[in-house]
Order: structure tokens, then C-alpha cells, then sequence
């Protein structure tokens, strides 16, 4: 396995407050990998430091083996970023945009201009490249922002919240874009839309408080949750007193009620057999395995309440 | 080396370029106004100082002004929008370009702006009026022009790096630059300050800014006191710019 990125034991700390914790972490090389997590799980923090934007406490990594303590400049020299704002340059034209980006990685006119007409074909704004920025709409930004990333044909791309604000049209527009570069580029990014992350990563991570608490491919994590057996139970009648039977079992581990319908969590799969024999005579309607989505992954891991 | 400043410069260059007619408009209204209100309005009861016609005394001083001024705005305002609107210092920081490239190609475009409109209003009023000067003194005029509009562009990117607020540059120009600019001797003899704040007066940067160029435009040469003043304000304000810039970035 060919490591793209490589983080050892890093921190960014602000005083007492440790906004990432001793994160450590390997990106296989052409691997579209996804860092879920609220507001203010360290998502961006983490990113900052990976681009050399921001200094570690402590701690270091490697973007295709060049420290970002130690070599930034070389780590910059094959990252393409995203941030999460359009920060385009509003009084030049989207080309000039990807021009200047260009130049200031070196690059020669005979080599940025075939490039830069290539991706504004791939991004869709090969009509409007001489527009400026501030006439077009969010998400062709976006696509502008994108292509800016990669004028250089880096070798790790970053992603902040990519589709942020976006409509939903934009972004599957982005995801296809994204999509098309899986294999020629590690493409790491951040987002806590768990759909994106399901349509286009091969790994996601969940973060929280700076620290990992999952790892794995989107169906590895809902196999794991899938182990807490939630099940959909629907009765007829209005369900009255069934609340209080269901939460003295020893074997649900918690109970949501609306109406009659209730969503149980059982103990383990034998659970299902005592819990019919409960049931008695009660007339059910359906009985039925939730299966998990990445959101159940990922509310369960990271609580419902809400950051701010 | 200094490939990123180049193309920084190059940038602000072209966005210059594109609104170039309607900003020599506004730059040349203002120190025109000043010269006509002024050299010809004070005409009739001040005719001349230290032997010099009044016009001529205030010319030099008024086109230096017109550069420090146009080099400190660029500076400050591009600097801020750029950090703080558009955010484009960080795309330019995720490239493989370094902060002095930032800073320093901030600081070129801030002179450049400045020693432009400084020699637009120049020519303005060499063409619309009886302003006429050796033009063999140019050179030394010109290199006092270079080193304030230098000076003021630092200053400028300090404020623009520092500042987060927009309306504390604006009070930054109202209550520091300006009166700097109008103590230093622009509309009067230094003479008439007292013989106790002169040494102090005579100190400023500015004085060396504005005396410095009535002296380099009408003598043909720039005062060794002034021209020590205006290189260890230039190199102070640079290295202070770049020192700010960094430890900002830093952060």
C-alpha cells in the first residue's frame, strides 16, 4: 500500500482547548477518502494543518512524504485545496482565475494554457471563461474553484465541505467531477452530508472533539452499527401502555415511540423471541430490521445534539 | 525567486490596467483642486516663499502627496480585501509561492500605484498650467517619488495586515497619515513652526518626504539629511511589514 497521506500523532491546541487530539492517520494513494463530522468535530482544523495553513501544537504529517513541519513548500507543490468559501478573485475573469494560479506554481503559458482550456471543458465554463466570477452562480463557482485546484494536476486534492449551499443539481454536477478523478488523484475530503460521503468515498473516517471514533468503508460502518439490531414495530390501536412494558425488559436497550409505532433497540439477536413472547396477544401490524443508514452511523457516534 | 511577487504584482497590474481612466480621474481631482485653490487663490496674498513663486513651492509637495496617498490606499485596502473579503491570501498561500512573495508583491504593487499617479499628476499639472520645472532635476525628484511611495506602501500593508475593521483604516489615514502629511510642510515654510518643535518636525518622514522633493524638483538634488531619513524609513517600514505580515500568517 502506497501511503498519499500521513498524519502522526498530530495536535492544534488554543490553550486548554484541543480543537484535534493526537490524530493519526493513513490515505491509501488514489483513494477518495471522506472526514465526517459536525461543526466543530476539528474537521477543518485538520485540513489547515495538511495544507500548511496552520502549524501543529505538535505532532507532523506526511502529504506524499513531504512534512508539513518541514518541506511546506514541496507540500504545496503537489496539493490541490478547496476551501470551504469561494475565494475567487472577483475582479479577474475565471480564466485569468486559473491563470494566476498557474503562474504562481510556476507553471509556463505553453504548459497552463492547454491545461486551463481543458478543465474549463471539463467544468462546463469554457463559454462564460472570460466572465467574471461574481456573475456566476454558486455552484458554477464551485466548479471554478475546483478547477483552480486543479490547474496543476496535483496529487492530493482537499476538499473542505465541497457542496456546501449548493443545490441539489450542482451538487451531483460536483460529485460527477469528483468522481472522474478517483484513481488519478487521492481526493480527501470533509463534509457532514453522509450521502456525499456514501456516493463518493472509498474510506470515511468519524470524527469528533479532534479524536476518530470510526473508520472504515460506508458499508463496514453500517455493518457495525448493524449489530445493535434496531427494530420497526407497528401496532394496531394506539400503542397506550406499551412505552413502559417495552422499557422494563432487560433486553431493549432503549425505546422511541410514535404513536403505535415504536423503534426498538434490542440487547442482541435472541432478544427478538422473548420479545414476541411479550407481545402475547397484541395485534401487530408490521415488525421489521431497521437497517442503518451512514446518518444512524453517524448520529449514534456523534449524539443528536446540536453543535454550535 | 520572487516568482509569486512577480505574478502578484502582475495581477494587480492588470486589474489597474482595466480601471486605469476612471482612477486617474479621481486621483488627479483632488491634488488639481488643491493646486488651483491654493497656488492660485493664495496667489494674491502670498506670492512667494523663500524666493520660490507660491504655485511652485506647493507643486512638488502636492504630487508627492498624490503618491504616498495612492501607494498607502492600495497598499492597506488591497491587503485587507484580500485577507479579509476575498480570502485570496489563502488560495495564494496553498501554492508553493512563500509569505515574503505575498507581502513583497503587495508592497510593488502599492510603489507602482503610487509612483503612477504621482507622475500623472505631474504631468497634469506641468500641461494645465505655469508650472514649469528643470527637467534635468527629474531624476532626483523621481528617486524621492520611488523611496516615499515605497515607505507609505509598507505602512500601508502593516495597516492592511493588522487591521480587521475597515473603518479603522479610514481612521488610521484621518488621524496618523494626514496629519503627517500636512504637518511636514506641504502648504508653508517649515520656518514658521518654532524653533522648538522644528527638530522634531524636521524628523518626520514626511517632512523628508515633502521638503525632500520641493528640493530634489527645484534644486536638482535631494538634501543628504532627507535622503538618510527616507532610506531608514523605507527599510524600517519594510522590514516591519514583512515581519507583521509573517507573524500574522503565523497565526
Amino acid at each position: 500500500m502506497t501511503i498519499a497521506v500521513e498524519l502522526n500523532e498530530i495536535t492544534k491546541s488554543y490553550g486548554a482547548f484541543k480543537a484535534v487530539d493526537r490524530f493519526s492517520l493513513q490515505v491509501e494513494r488514489g483513494t477518495v477518502f471522506g472526514l465526517l463530522g459536525p461543526n466543530g468535530a476539528g474537521k477543518t482544523t485538520l485540513i489547515k494543518m495538511l495544507t500548511t495553513l496552520m502549524r501543529p501544537s505538535s505532532g507532523d504529517a506526511l502529504v506524499e512524504g513531504f512534512s508539513v513541519l518541514s518541506a511546506g513548500k514541496s507540500v504545496r507543490r503537489v496539493i490541490g485545496v478547496v476551501p470551504q468559501e469561494n475565494n475567487l478573485d472577483r475582479y479577474l475573469t475565471a480564466r485569468e482565475n486559473l491563470t494566476l494560479h498557474a503562474r504562481l506554481h510556476g507553471m509556463r503559458p505553453d504548459a497552463y494554457n492547454p491545461r486551463i482550456d481543458e478543465l474549463l471543458e471539463m467544468t462546463g465554463l469554457a463559454a462564460r471563461q472570460h466572465d467574471f466570477p461574481d456573475t456566476f452562480s454558486g455552484g458554477m463557482q464551485r466548479r471554478l474553484v475546483v478547477a483552480r485546484a486543479l490547474v496543476h494536476e496535483p496529487r492530493v486534492l482537499f476538499l473542505d465541505e465541497p457542496t456546501t449551499g449548493l443545490d441539489p443539481q450542482s451538487r451531483r454536477a460536483l460529485w460527477e467531477h469528483i468522481r472522474g478523478l478517483r484513481h488519478a488523484m487521492t481526493v480527501f475530503l470533509t463534509t457532514h452530508y453522509m450521502d456525499e460521503a456514501d456516493a463518493l468515498c472509498d474510506r470515511i473516517m468519524i470524527m469528533d472533539h479532534g479524536a476518530s471514533l470510526a473508520d472504515g468503508t460506508a458499508a463496514q460502518l453500517k455493518d457495525a452499527f448493524s449489530r445493535a439490531h434496531v427494530y420497526e414495530l407497528e401496532l394496531r390501536g394506539d400503542g397506550q401502555g406499551y412505552q413502559e412494558l417495552f422499557a422494563g425488559l432487560p433486553f431493549v436497550r432503549s425505546v422511541e415511540r410514535s404513536g403505535s409505532s415504536f423503534r426498538l433497540t434490542l440487547a442482541d439477536e435472541d432478544s427478538l423471541k422473548p420479545l414476541m413472547d411479550c407481545l402475547g396477544g397484541a395485534e401487530i401490524r408490521k415488525i421489521c430490521l431497521k437497517e442503518p443508514s451512514l446518518e444512524d452511523v453517524f448520529i449514534a457516534l456523534t449524539g443528536e445534539k446540536v453543535r454550535e | 525567486m520572487f516568482r509569486g511577487a512577480l505574478s502578484i504584482w502582475g495581477r494587480d497590474m492588470l486589474v489597474l490596467r482595466r480601471g486605469i481612466l476612471s482612477e486617474l480621474i479621481a486621483v488627479i481631482a483632488y491634488p488639481l483642486t488643491l493646486y488651483l485653490a491654493f497656488g492660485f487663490g493664495l496667489k494674491g496674498y502670498i506670492s512667494e516663499v523663500g524666493g520660490v513663486p507660491y504655485p511652485l513651492f506647493i507643486a512638488p509637495g502636492l504630487i508627492s502627496m498624490t503618491a504616498v496617498n495612492a501607494a498607502f490606499d492600495e497598499s492597506s485596502w488591497s491587503m485587507w480585501f484580500h485577507r479579509r473579503v476575498q480570502h485570496t491570501i489563502e488560495e495564494y498561500r496553498v501554492t508553493p509561492i512563500t509569505v515574503y512573495d505575498i507581502v513583497i508583491g503587495k508592497i510593488f504593487s502599492g510603489f507602482t500605484q503610487g509612483a503612477l499617479k504621482g507622475a500623472v499628476v505631474f504631468l497634469v499639472i506641468a500641461l494645465c498650467t505655469p508650472f514649469r520645472i528643470d527637467y534635468s532635476h527629474l531624476p532626483a525628484y523621481l528617486l524621492c517619488l520611488s523611496i516615499s511611495s515605497m515607505t507609505f506602501s509598507c505602512l500601508g500593508t502593516i495597516c492592511g495586515t493588522v487591521i480587521d475593521k475597515p473603518e479603522n483604516i479610514g481612521r488610521v489615514q484621518s488621524v496618523v497619515i494626514v496629519p503627517l502629511i500636512f504637518m511636514a510642510g506641504i502648504f508653508f515654510p517649515l520656518s514658521s513652526y518654532p524653533a522648538a518643535v522644528l527638530p522634531i518636525i524636521k524628523l518626520l518622514p514626511t517632512t523628508a518626504v515633502f521638503e525632500g522633493a520641493r528640493a530634489a524638483l527645484l534644486l536638482g538634488y535631494l538634501p543628504p539629511q532627507y535622503l538618510i531619513n527616507l532610506l531608514l524609513s523605507a527599510s524600517i517600514a519594510f522590514a516591519l511589514a514583512v515581519y507583521t505580515f509573517n507573524r500574522k500568517m503565523a497565526e
